[in-house]
Parts: C-alpha cells; structure tokens; sequence
C-alpha cells in the first residue's frame, strides 16, 4: 500500500505555500532533515536504546513505557492578581445586557465597579451572578465568563491563569504518527516544581505503549486544581487525546482550564509577524535557536524508521525537538502572561 | 387517447411495422389497500389524512414488519411509494423514544436533496422532532458539530460515511442511540463498489456496538432475482422481504424495437429513437428518451428538432436535451417546463433515471439496452401517469444482449433474472477496510469475526509485516503512516490508480488494467460520450494526458492472455463435462493496438507495457471428447468454437450476474489441460476477484442455454457483433466458428432445456400482439 506524506514540502521562501495551513515543510528543512535522520541511522547503528536514554522504565496499570525526565530553570514572573482583579471589578461590560455605551453611560453616572451596581435597578441581579462567579467560581468558570462576554483570546481570559499557582501548569505537547486516528508516539508533559520547569516526556518503545503513556500522562491532569497550556491543544492535542483515549475504551477527559497559547499569540502578533509557528515564535519573541531540530511533520518518518530498524538513533531529535516544544511553550505563555499582568 | 394512436402507428406504418419484434401489454390494475397491525399515531395519521394518502398494502406490510424490529428490505417498482414506506416507521420510532436517531444513506447528491425536503415537510407537519439535516462534503465544518448534536436524522453518502467513521468519538450521542439506518437505491451498492460498502457498513456497525446501540437496516432497491441474498451480503444480517406491490397503474405498452430486425439495419439505433420520438411529439404524448452519452442525447435532440421543424417551428422548441452537465437552474427550468406541459420531449442520459422529481410521462424511448434489466425497468418506470395509459419503447442495438432480447422476448419479460453481486471476501478489499477498522478501534481477532468474517485474522499477518497494524494488548492498533480511509478507494481495488489528465483537469481515475487497456499513449478514448485522444502515459507518475479530439477512428488493442490454475475450489459435471470453479492467476500483455475505421484495419501499432499478473476467481469446463470429435469430423475449427463458446458465454453473463461484459475475461485453449483437454475459461477481471465467476458457476446450465439460444437464433452464417464477436476480444476476434461454437454449446444443454428454451423463442421479425 502507497504511504502516504500529509504534507507539502514547498519551496523557501514560497510564503503563499503557508497559507495551506501547518502541513507544510520547507525544501531545504525537509532536505535537512533527510541528511540527518541518514546520519542518525548510520551513527547509532548497534548502539543500545539504553545507552542513549538515561531515562527509566515505569508501570501503571495500563503496562510499561519510558519516562525521560529533564530540568530546565526558568523565571516564572509574578503575576499582580491585583491589578487583574481590579481590571476584572471595573469591567462593566461582564454583565449580561451591558455593553461598552452602558458602560460609559454607567460610569458617567457613578457605577464604576461592579459591586456598584448592585444598588442599580435594572443589573442587580445579572451583576450579583458575576459577582458571584467571580467570588466563588473555579478558573474554568471565570474563563468562561470573560470568554464570553470578550474574545476567548482576550489578555483577561490569559489573566485568570493568576488565580493558580505556578505548581498547577501543566505544559502539553504531543507527538503523534500523522493527523488523527493513529498512535500518539511521544507525550510532553511539563511541570513547575521549586520554580524549575520539569519536562516528563512519556516515549512508546513499541505502539502497545500508548495505553500506559496515556494513563501516566492523565495522572498529570487530575491533580487538585491543574490548568492545562498548550500550543494550538484546543484544534490538536486535546482532542487527538480524547479521540486515543476513545480508541481504547479509556473514558474521557475531565474538563479542566485550558489556555492554547495559539490563541493569544494570534490576538496579540496576528499583523505583526508573518508566522505564527511555535518555532517562529520562539525565535521572534525569545531569541531562542534549534540546531539539529526536525520540522514537526516529519516527525511520523523518523518514528516510523525507529519501528522499523529498532535503531534508535531517530528518536533523539524527535524527543529533543518535544522538549524544546514544552519548553517554548512554557516561556512564551510567561511571557504573554507578564506582559498582560506582569507586576512592574 | 393519444398512447392508443401511437400503438396503432407503429403497428400499421410499415417501416414501424417490421421493426416491431414484440409489444407487451400489462392491463390497468388497481390499488390494493392494506391494513396496519396497530393504528399509527395521531400526528402520523393525520399526516395522512390530510394528503389524502391511504396506504398501500405493501406500505402496510413494511411498517408492520419494521415495527417488529425486523431487517427490511422493500423491492416494489418505481413510484410505488417506498419512501413513505419506511419514513413512517422511523417517524414513529423518533416519537416513541425521544433520544432515537437515523441515518439515511444516498448514492447522489440530488436524491438527498429531495429526501431532505420530504423529511423537513413531513417532520413540520408532525411536528415530530426529526431536525432531519444533510451531512456531506458540502456540509461547512461550521455547521457540523451542531448537525452531528441535534438532527435526529442524518442524510449522507457512503463517502462521507467512509471518511467521517473514525473521527467516531465525535458521533457518540448519535451512534450510541441510532435506531435505523435506511439505505436507499440499494441496487447501486453491487459489484466492486458494493463490496466496499458492505465492509463499510460492517464498519459502522461495529461502532454503533461498541457505543450500545444494534440499529436496525431498511432497504429499497429496485427489482433483483436476489433480494435477501443481497440485503444480507450487504449489511451481514438477516432480512424480511417486501415485494407485493400494491400501487395502481394504468394499461401500459411495452416494445421492443429492432432496428436490425433484417440482418442489416439501414438506420441506427439513434436515428430510429429520433423517429419514435417525433412521432410521439407529434401525436402530443410527453415522451422521455434515454440515451447512454451525452453527445448522443445532444445529437438525438438536434435531430428531432431540424426533423420537426420541417412541419411546425414551435413544435420544435418543445424538446429539450437533459444531462449531468446542465447547472442546477437549467435543469430546474426543463424539470417546471415539463411539468407545466410546454415541454413535449426530453433526451436524458440515465441522470434522470434515479428518481428526480419530473413525474410521469405518457412514453419513453429507450435507445439501446441500459445494461441491466434494473435500469430499463426504472427508466421505462418512466411512462404512465396515474391510471392512464402508456408506452415504453426499447429500441436495441447491434449487440448480442441487445438482439438477444429481440428473439427472446420472454425472457426479457419474465421474472428478473439478475443477481447483484457483493463479495466481502476479495482479500485486498477486506484488507483496506482491515485497517480503517483498525483505525476506528482496536481490531480483536476473536470478536470481530463477527464483521469481517472467520478468516479476517489471516490477512493481519500482512498487514502486520507492511507495518501498518500492530499488536497491543488491547488489540490490532492501526500505525500506518497516512489516513487509513484515504488509502481506500469504494469504486476500485487498492493498487496503483493512474490518473487522467485533460489541460490538468482529472477527468477520471483507472486502475493499472484499465489505463493499460483504454488509455495507452496512442489511445482513442471515451469519457462521458466525449472522445479523447491519449498523448502520453506516464508509468512512474501514473499520469495519463490526454486531449480532446474529433476523429472518425477508434483503437483496439491486442493482448496475449495466460493463465494457470492455482487451486481448484469445487468440480461439478454438467452434462458430461467437467467444470470447475477455483483460483486462477492471470497474466495479461497488451502487445499493440489496432487503429480502425468502420471495420478497416489503418493501422498497427505496438505498444511496450509489461505484463500485467492477478491472482483472481474462475469458472472453466472441458467440452466431452465426443463434442471435439463432432467438430473436428466435420472439419470444423476446434479453436474457433471454443473461442465463439467464451465470447456467447461472457456475452450473456450480464443477463444473471449484474455485471459489465468488460468486467469479465476469458480464455480459450484447445489443448490446456492435464491430457491435452480443450478448455474454456472465465474469470473476474478483478485481482481477487468480485464474485461474479462464482455466481456463474453456480447458475452453469442457465448461463450455457442463454448463449446457446444467443448464437444458435442469430440470423448471421460465420458469426457476427450480434452473437460471437466481442468488442473486447485481445485476438481481434480470430479464430472464430460459430457452428463449432454452437455444436460446443449444445452439448452443455440438457434436451428439456433446450426445447423449453426454443418453445418460447419468438419468430424473428413476427410481430405477437
């Protein structure tokens, strides 16, 4: 049976090329990647999988697979709930029936906060159900309450990620076989612990993996209070997630925060800069380089050649390149969130 | 009355008069009422009474049956009313159980359309909660997720179906309460593409399983000799059938029309349906002519009307052409031109033959035999309006179904014959499907016997060693790089698919066998009644360009056929001689092409293609020693007779297995077996096969008698298009002996067969009225 490519390799700096979306490779990252996956093969020929990864086997009920775990130290900015909780009190336009002309009649008319208006006739009780939420209401709720009265990309729906402690994050990149209905190979978890990123990186040796991968994967995501990041995870990792864990007869996921950093890239950079890959980003907004990376594509070919040989020289760029996923990820959702409401 | 007048032209004019073989009268029936088990409901019934509906006794009998939870399928004529016959029941099923779901499954675009206006009509004037919704390839993804929520019905197309199956967690509400699934125009799911999607719907069923629900299969096609045998291949479940039509219809006429009733036919088929059809329009009947392309119902049209215009201009503007090209807007206007009755005549193509709404006509003309018994039945279905009377008109062709019907009427007129073929044991079909399901969810090879058979786990083994399915604990996991459904074509066998290419445009996909026969550089070839001419062909890209043209030649390549018997299945005798049934493995070359004009030769070219090798199904027999010893005692030719046996025989295989002639191959050989046998084989012209060679085998003695009848009643001395010759023939029809042919044949009928079979032969060219 043909294989089949479900991308487009197209020529640099063809920039129309992009507009077909993610699936696309450059010809000369595509070439690259080519010489290197060559080289990995003839490089780690004969050489034991254990040898090259200093990670451990782990167990669950689901069976094995291979955790490698790694540190990275980053700064994780204070985040002023104050100026955000100020913002949020201020923000008339939350309740239901007010828009930004009711707001300014409003406040012209001495209802500057929201606690304000419980004394107005007409909004006491649409107020008091914000106030409510806003009192009592998990992250999740607040969410949806600035999403819905905002743009769900709005800097204030980022805002609510400073009601968790940084302890609660949990940073999601997968890596997976092709778009949909197939194993996802490799799960990038990462973590806060004493103010280092923590990348836990589950890795399917074989495809019967992906069950115990996925189980340890969800033990991240039901702690008590977790707040899930990604990078476009809303169209992708979440819902790849879910489709898998269907596949299995495994449930469902819990319904948890969920900050796509995608999407307040986008609000924020959408006419600034022509693209809006994680890799474009980081190199953008946080000055960072990949050497030897492999473009996220072309990931399935370099798995697939591992299953294959059982050389394993194709898996160190794919877990390298996840790494640096979960850690661009965690640096730029701390930068978009210091920006927003950084404390000066 | 105007149909009367017609009859009597035909009859009465003298160039009519001869070309009329046979005329069929059914007299006028009226409506048979029927009786539902339990009254329906108040919304249902009064649904009803306010249309002035009262239901048929075939109506009553389907909602009965479905009522009980039974599998139905429902095989009454055209315009029968089958539709209400099964939306009853649903709507009922939807009402009783708030949460239940349906899914409707259509071959075309144009006949969801119309279900969806039925559905929407019926579900405001119940007020039952159907949201019924169309989810295709058109339906924007912004619109999904809410149809997939709340329409209780969902209309579809097994493509789409294809393609959605694996995104299945999406579907769970609608999966896990789907209480029916309706497939309309069931008939169109048979041969290769209904092989596919009976494994499709072996797909869908399992899923519906695993999220709880058992749903229940309603199925309307057209008439078949075989109804349970195929609702039953189709979907894997057992069936009730419904096929007592009580609907009314009006006297109805039924010709067969030869234009080659003499030997020779002066007028072709298409000038002769031109003829018929100014007629009609002029004795001001509403007439219906189907022809197979395109340019021929432009043609048709074009003639009709320079002919009629020659006594009335006005009359002449009142027929129209109507094909599958024409925008929606154009079509609307002929369909509403017609109802109102400024339209007299309409040339189609068989678009109008699935049911668009244009109701009934007074005739139809139908310019050479559609293929398949089920097509002229539905577009003869055509003619008669309510109670009146009407005229069908089957005007043949040269060809040996064609002229076999002109001498064997009854047999045109008799109970049908045809089996539609599904075959869920083609390996590389099965295969496909393997990993789709694999794909959708962990494929066990215990439980899911239950779907793809007891001896799917041997194909995994291969899929396993491709690397595209991997054992867990859970199962076969599907791990191939690609979308599992994307490597599934539902019209082909997987392979290489050459594409054809006109100034970019892909104007249609081949498999390797087919580019190699059509559409090899040099190749004139037809698509959609256009000619083209092939300029190049592209074996590493599978790219085939071709050109229009207008040339007044066509090709005809040659091919030398091997083949080598791997397993025998089963042996049989018919008559004293041995026949077999098995595996065969085939290998075709195609040397080089003929160019001819008419019948003359202008020219040979070679072609350099390598050979072609499939392991596929077939049925052989090896005439007795005392038939060879007949043929060669009277000097005739052994080879010849053989040759012309394969030709009659592949010729009238479509008369019982639906089926094209170019999907079925054959080989003869005077000396291929163990002891120097004489053999005659046919096989499926599909790498591993589709199931026609093995219904063949089983029907043997019928399917020798037809070609027997076929060569013996044609009127020609050595064999000719009409008999023994075949278009497809890769030996360009060389030898041929037809008296060999026909000694070879006899002696494969059993005396009684044979003198049942001549006692119902029409006289050629007498006219049974």
């Amino acid at each position: 049976m043909e294989t089949l490519r479900e991308y487009e390799i197209v020529r640099d700096g063809n920039i129309f090329g992009t507009s077909f979306g993610n699936n696309i490779v450059y010809s000369s990252e595509y070439d690259q990647a080519r010489h290197l996956l060559d080289m990995l093969v003839a490089k780690y020929q004969d050489v034991a999988f254990d040898d090259v990864f200093s990670g451990s086997e782990i167990f669950n009920q689901a069976g094995a697979c291979f955790l490698q775990k790694s540190r990275q130290n980053l700064t994780i900015p204070a985040v002023d709930i104050d100026r955000f909780r100020s913002e949020i009190l201020n923000d008339l336009t939350l309740v239901h029936g007010i828009g930004p002309m009711t707001q300014a009649r409003l406040k012209s008319k001495g209802y500057l906060t929201l606690p304000d208006l419980i004394r107005h006739p007409r909004f006491r009780s649409n107020a008091n159900e914000v106030l409510k939420c806003l009192d009592s209401g998990s992250s999740a709720e607040i969410m949806d309450l600035l999403g819905y009265r905002h743009a769900k990309s709005h800097p204030c729906v980022l805002g609510t990620a400073g009601l968790h402690e940084p302890e609660d994050y949990v940073f999601f990149d997968i890596e997976t076989l092709g778009l949909f209905s197939r194993p996802i190979i490799l799960f990038g978890v990462g973590t806060i612990e004493e103010g280092n990123l923590i990348v836990h990186q589950y890795l399917l040796r074989d495809i019967d993996e992906e069950q115990s991968a996925l189980t340890a994967t969800l033990d991240h995501l039901s702690n008590d209070r977790p707040a899930l990041v990604t990078f476009n995870g809303k169209s992708f990792d979440v819902p790849y997630v879910s489709d898998r864990l269907a596949y299995y007869g495994m449930g469902s996921l819990a319904r948890i925060p969920h900050y796509d950093v995608l999407h307040f890239s986008r609000r924020k950079w959408k006419n600034h800069y022509p693209s809006l890959r994680l890799t474009a980003l980081e190199t953008t907004i946080l000055g960072i380089r990949r050497d030897d990376d492999i473009p996220g594509q072309m990931v399935p070919e370099f798995y697939e050649t591992y299953l294959k040989t059982g050389n394993c020289g194709p898996l160190v760029p794919i877990i390298e390149h996840n790494k640096q996923d979960v850690l661009s990820l965690a640096l730029l959702f701390f930068h978009l969130l210091e920006e927003s409401y950084g404390c000066c | 009355m105007a149909v009367a007048d017609v009859i009597r032209l035909i009859n009465v004019n003298p160039v009519y008069r001869n070309r009329v073989v046979y005329t069929e009268t059914t007299e006028p029936v009226s409506s048979l009422y029927g009786m539902l088990d339990t009254p329906l409901g108040d919304t249902l019934e009064s649904y009803l009474r306010q249309h002035h509906i009262r239901l048929y006794s075939h109506q009553c009998e389907a909602v009965n049956r479905i009522r009980t939870g039974k599998n139905v399928i429902i095989t009454t004529p055209t315009a029968s009313g089958k539709t209400l016959a099964f939306n009853i029941p649903v709507f009922e099923g939807l009402e009783a159980d708030p949460e239940a779901r349906a899914l409707y499954i259509y071959p075309t675009k144009a006949l969801s359309n119309d279900q969806l206006a039925t559905l929407e009509h019926m579900a405001q004037f119940t007020g039952i909660s159907a949201r019924p919704a169309i989810y295709d390839g058109d339906t924007p993804q912004s619109k999904r997720a809410a149809i997939r929520q709340n329409a209780r019905i969902i209309i579809s197309n097994p493509h789409e179906l294809h393609q959605v199956l694996s995104f299945h967690t999406k579907w769970h509400p609608f999966f896990s309460h789907l209480k029916f699934i309706v497939i309309d125009e069931a008939h169109r799911y048979r041969g290769v593409f209904g092989s596919h999607i009976a494994l499709l719907l072996r797909r869908l069923v399992r899923l519906c399983h695993f999220y709880g629900s058992a749903p229940q299969f309603i199925l309307s096609t057209a008439t078949l000799a075989n109804p349970i045998e195929f609702a039953g291949k189709l979907t894997g479940l057992p069936f009730d059938l419904v096929d007592e039509d009580g609907s009314p219809h009006g006297r109805k006429h039924f010709v067969l029309y030869n234009p080659f009733y003499d030997g020779i036919g002066e007028r072709s088929t298409y000038q002769e349906t031109k003829d018929l059809l100014v007629s009609c329009v002029k004795e001001n009947l509403q007439v219906l002519c189907f022809t197979g392309s395109r340019k021929m119902a432009e043609l048709v049209t074009l003639w009709a009307r320079e002919d009629i215009r020659r006594s009335s201009a006005r009359l002449a503007e009142s027929i129209s052409a109507y094909r599958a090209g024409y925008l929606p807007e154009e079509r609307r206007a002929i369909e509403r031109q017609l109802k109102e009755g400024s339209i007299k005549g309409v040339v189609s193509t068989n678009a109008l033959e699935l049911g668009i709404d244009i109701g009934s006509l007074d005739a139809v003309v139908i310019a050479g035999y559609p293929g398949t018994m089920m097509s002229t039945r539905q577009q003869a279905g055509r003619a008669g309006r309510k109670g009146d009377d009407s005229i069908a008109i089957l005007v043949a062709f040269a060809n040996p179904l064609d002229q076999y019907f002109m001498y064997h009427p009854h047999h045109f007129f008799s109970r049908s014959h045809e089996h539609a073929i599904i075959d869920t044991g083609n390996p590389y079909i099965v295969s496909g499907h393997l990993l789709c399901a694999a794909a959708e969810l962990p494929l066990r090879e215990t439980h899911d016997r239950e779907y793809f058979g007891e001896s799917f786990p041997e194909l995994l083994s291969e899929l396993a060693s491709g690397d595209l399915i991997r054992k867990t604990s859970r199962g076969w996991v599907y791990s191939g790089r690609g979308r599992a459904a994307d490597a599934v074509r539902l019209d082909g066998i997987p392979g290489s698919t050459f594409r054809i290419l006109c100034r970019g445009r892909l104007l249609e996909t081949m498999d390797r066998a087919q580019a190699y026969r059509e559409a090899h550089t040099g190749a004139i070839m037809l698509h959609q009644g256009e000619t083209y001419i092939v300029s190049e062909m592209d074996s590493e890209t599978h790219i085939v360009r071709v050109t229009e043209t207008d040339v007044d030649y066509y090709t005809q390549p040659l091919k030398q056929v091997d083949l080598s018997v791997i397993e025998v299945y089963e042996t049989r005798v018919v008559l004293g001689a041995r026949c077999a049934f098995g595996e065969v493995e085939v290998t075709e070359q195609y040397t080089s092409y003929k160019i001819k004009r008419k019948d003359t030769i202008i020219g040979v070219e070679p072609l350099d293609l390598p050979p072609i090798t499939f392991r596929t199904k077939a049925f052989w027999f090896e005439p007795v020693p005392d038939t060879e010893q007949r043929i060669t005692g009277s000097n005739l030719d052994l080879a010849g007779g053989l040759h012309g046996a394969e030709h009659a025989i592949i010729a009238m295989m479509p008369l019982h297995v639906m089926c094209d002639r170019w999907d079925i191959g054959g080989l003869s050989s005077t000396v291929f077996g163990e002891n120097g046998e004489p053999v005659v084989f046919v096989y499926d012209g599909y790498e591993g096969g589709i199931g026609l060679a093995e219904k063949a085998y089983e029907i043997l003695p019928e399917i020798f008698s037809s070609a027997h009848e076929l060569v013996r009643d044609c009127r020609c001395e050595e064999g000719c298009p009409s008999c023994i010759y075949s278009p497809k023939c890769g030996n360009d029809n060389q030898p041929l002996d037809k008296v060999a042919a026909m000694i070879i044949l006899k002696d494969l009928c059993s005396p009684t067969e044979k003198s049942k079979c001549s006692g119902m032969s029409a006289e050629p060219g007498k006219v049974l009225l």
